[in-house]
């Protein structure tokens, strides 16, 4: 096998320049397929954590029925036991968050509006999200207090001000009536769209004094590491408390048309390292194509000679493997120093698409992502392009004619 | 026993258009330790001859049998490992492995025969000293002369331990004193160590040290005679 791995290796380097070139041409591919994705992905991640932070985060522990009827009535008890276990379950779980969530009418003195009523721990929350950080006026409320903190749009559409009383009135638990008034302290300008129309928050004990659901909650928010081990630690939480009524839901499950917007979104690169895959392939084909051909006398003698055609078709195969993996391997020895300097410098935005994402509540900067599997997919797509290259050299060698290749 | 046999060997190219009889009934035997030319006019039928000796080409009808085997009825990879053990062969453009040296160009061979290292090491630094290369054993091809490309192609081909070298033309592209040297080796080899040569020529020098020449008219044999 050695001599063989040496004929190969002779072989690709027998005409240097042609090899050198064809091996760029695959650098630049993986360099570039890898810059884009990690751009695509980088920018996802960005959006996903801040989209799941102030919605439903990546998991979410709910009572069975939840998923069907999002009632108060479907919700379970919560303490500092049950959180503890929760937050027991797998060492990757970095915050537990209690909701208690439901739909109310908010009103002021002559109007009212459609609200979204979270009952949450302030400090949890902040350390989660960083919410205490969207306020534009006024402060955040203490735990016990019967205070609000509403969202900056639902409050100018209701024409209140911080130190004004608002006034919420729903049903509770079970077909209570809700009602009660809530002092707003603060008001937050919140990233998300809806929720800065629609979001009144409260301490949670209020919330469940409010809607007669004490000690109960809607959903735990679970906040894992990062959000590649949102698979392991469902499957870790399932395992404890798939038997106490409760279900585990990650966030593709809770948000679906998220995670189709990021599929539709990802298509676009796919697209373009595809062409540029092919467009590559055809200049790596051109290569062996031309090292096959100039060189079927030279297969012709070695069949002649008493070499197997299974073994000349492995020395081509070899030649051809050695080609990609010195081009991948340099490949993504630059795309992995590239992405690592912008992963630790992000490019920052400037002008109108800076400010517009600052709008957003975002940092303006275009993040990338240093998934290990992004650097590693381009090695699988080049092995393939690999061996649909290496038919061309097999069928010539299977196919050959001693004597016409002498006549070459 | 005839170390290879030819009986009533045909070749016929484009059978069905415009038929060309390149070998016509061609029945010859040749024995072990034999230093046998095939000679004849352009288009003759000695390459053709050849290549069905080497079993690189079938023929239209009859029988090559080496060593008593008939080729004609192998298929093509029985046919590759027949010739790996048992024919040499030497071309005329010496067809020597461009990327590998003199030595790996010799080793090769044994490589493929799967023999033991040892064994290969000291077979190769053998036959390459037999010729006269023990000095140029890490040479490429391109740093070679014709003539020192020929030596390598012939230890090469007995690197094997074939029962005969098949040899088309093999001094056609060297100079007088290369194709003499070339020659001396191989008719050396003949005498010294039992080495069957069937080779193809048009070198009147070569034809001289023949020690049976055949000749063949279109297609077909016009004269076998022994010479001293």
């Amino acid at each position: 096998m050695a001599t063989y791995i040496k004929l190969a290796w002779r072989n690709v380097w027998r005409n240097r320049r042609r090899t050198l070139i064809t091996v760029s041409a695959i650098v630049f591919a993986v360099v570039a397929a890898v810059f884009m994705q990690s751009i695509n992905r980088g920018s996802h991640e960005m959006m996903l954590d801040n989209m799941l932070r102030f919605s439903t985060g990546y998991l979410q522990l709910q009572d069975y029925r939840h998923q069907d009827e999002p009632s108060l009535d479907n919700t379970f008890a919560y303490d500092r036991s049950m959180h503890q276990r929760v937050l027991e379950t797998d060492p990757r779980i970095q915050a537990v968050l209690p909701r208690l969530e439901t739909f109310m009418l908010a009103a002021n003195h002559e109007s009212t509006r459609g609200a979204v009523v979270f009952g949450i721990d302030p400090q949890k929350e902040h350390h989660f999200n960083r919410i205490k950080d969207r306020l534009v006026k006024g402060r955040f409320f203490e735990p016990e207090q019967a205070e609000a903190v509403i969202g900056g749009q639902l409050a100018r559409r209701l024409q209140l001000e911080t130190g004004d009383e608002l006034a919420l009135i729903g049903q509770g638990r079970f077909g209570m009536s809700a009602s009660g008034l809530f002092k707003i302290v603060g008001m937050i300008e919140h990233p998300l769209r809806e929720m800065n129309e629609q979001a009144v928050f409260l301490p949670l004990p209020a919330a469940q004094e409010l809607l007669s659901a004490e000690g109960l909650v809607s959903a735990l928010l679970i906040a894992p590491e990062h959000d590649r081990h949102t698979p392991a630690v469902a499957a870790a939480l399932r395992d404890r408390f798939g038997d106490h009524d409760l279900v585990v839901r990650t966030w593709p499950d809770l948000l679906p048309e998220l995670l189709e917007l990021f599929e539709f979104d990802l298509a676009g690169p796919r697209l373009l390292a595809l062409v540029l895959y092919i467009v590559i392939g055809f200049g790596f084909f051109g290569t062996v194509l031309t090292m096959t051909m100039e060189r079927l006398r030279e297969f012709g003698m070695l069949l002649s000679i008493g070499m197997r055609r299974g073994r000349l078709a492995l020395v081509a195969c070899i030649e051809t493997l050695f080609i990609g993996i010195v081009g991948v391997l340099t490949g993504l020895a630059t795309a992995w120093l590239v992405v690592y300097y912008f992963h630790r410098h992000p490019i920052e935005l400037t002008g109108d698409a800076a400010r517009a994402v600052a709008d957003m509540g975002w940092d303006p900067v275009l993040p990338m992502s240093f998934a290990a599997d992004q650097f590693y997919t381009q090695g699988i797509y080049v092995f393939v392009l690999n061996m649909l290259i290496f038919l061309f050299p097999l069928w010539k060698i299977i196919r050959l004619d001693i004597l016409e290749a002498a006549r070459k | 026993m005839p170390i290879v046999a030819t009986e009533k060997l045909c070749k016929t190219y484009n059978p069905d258009t415009v038929p060309v009889h390149a070998l016509r009934q061609v029945s010859i035997a040749i024995e072990p330790g034999e230093f046998t030319s095939i000679v004849g006019p352009s288009g003759s039928g000695k390459t053709t001859l050849l290549n069905m000796i080497g079993g690189l080409d079938k023929p239209t009808s009859g029988r090559v049998l080496v060593d008593n085997v008939d080729l004609t009825a192998m298929k093509d990879s029985h046919l590759i490992d027949f010739r790996l053990r048992n024919i040499g062969f030497v071309f005329q453009h010496y067809n020597l492995i461009p990327v590998f040296t003199a030595y790996e160009n010799v080793s090769f061979l044994m490589l493929l025969q799967k023999r033991g290292r040892q064994e290969m090491h000291r077979r190769t630094n053998e036959l390459l000293d037999a010729v006269g290369l023990g000095g140029r054993k890490h040479a490429r091809p391109r740093e070679m002369s014709g003539g020192q490309q020929q030596r390598v192609a012939v230890a090469r081909a007995l690197a094997s331990e074939p029962k005969f070298i098949l040899a088309d033309e093999p001094t056609a592209n060297l100079d007088s004193d290369s194709a003499m040297n070339l020659l001396g080796i191989m008719s050396r080899m003949n005498r010294e160590k039992n080495v069957t040569f069937v080779f193809s020529t048009h070198d009147p020098r070569v034809i001289k040290r023949a020690r049976r020449v055949i000749t063949l008219v279109d297609g077909a044999v016009d004269q076998d005679q022994p010479q001293n």
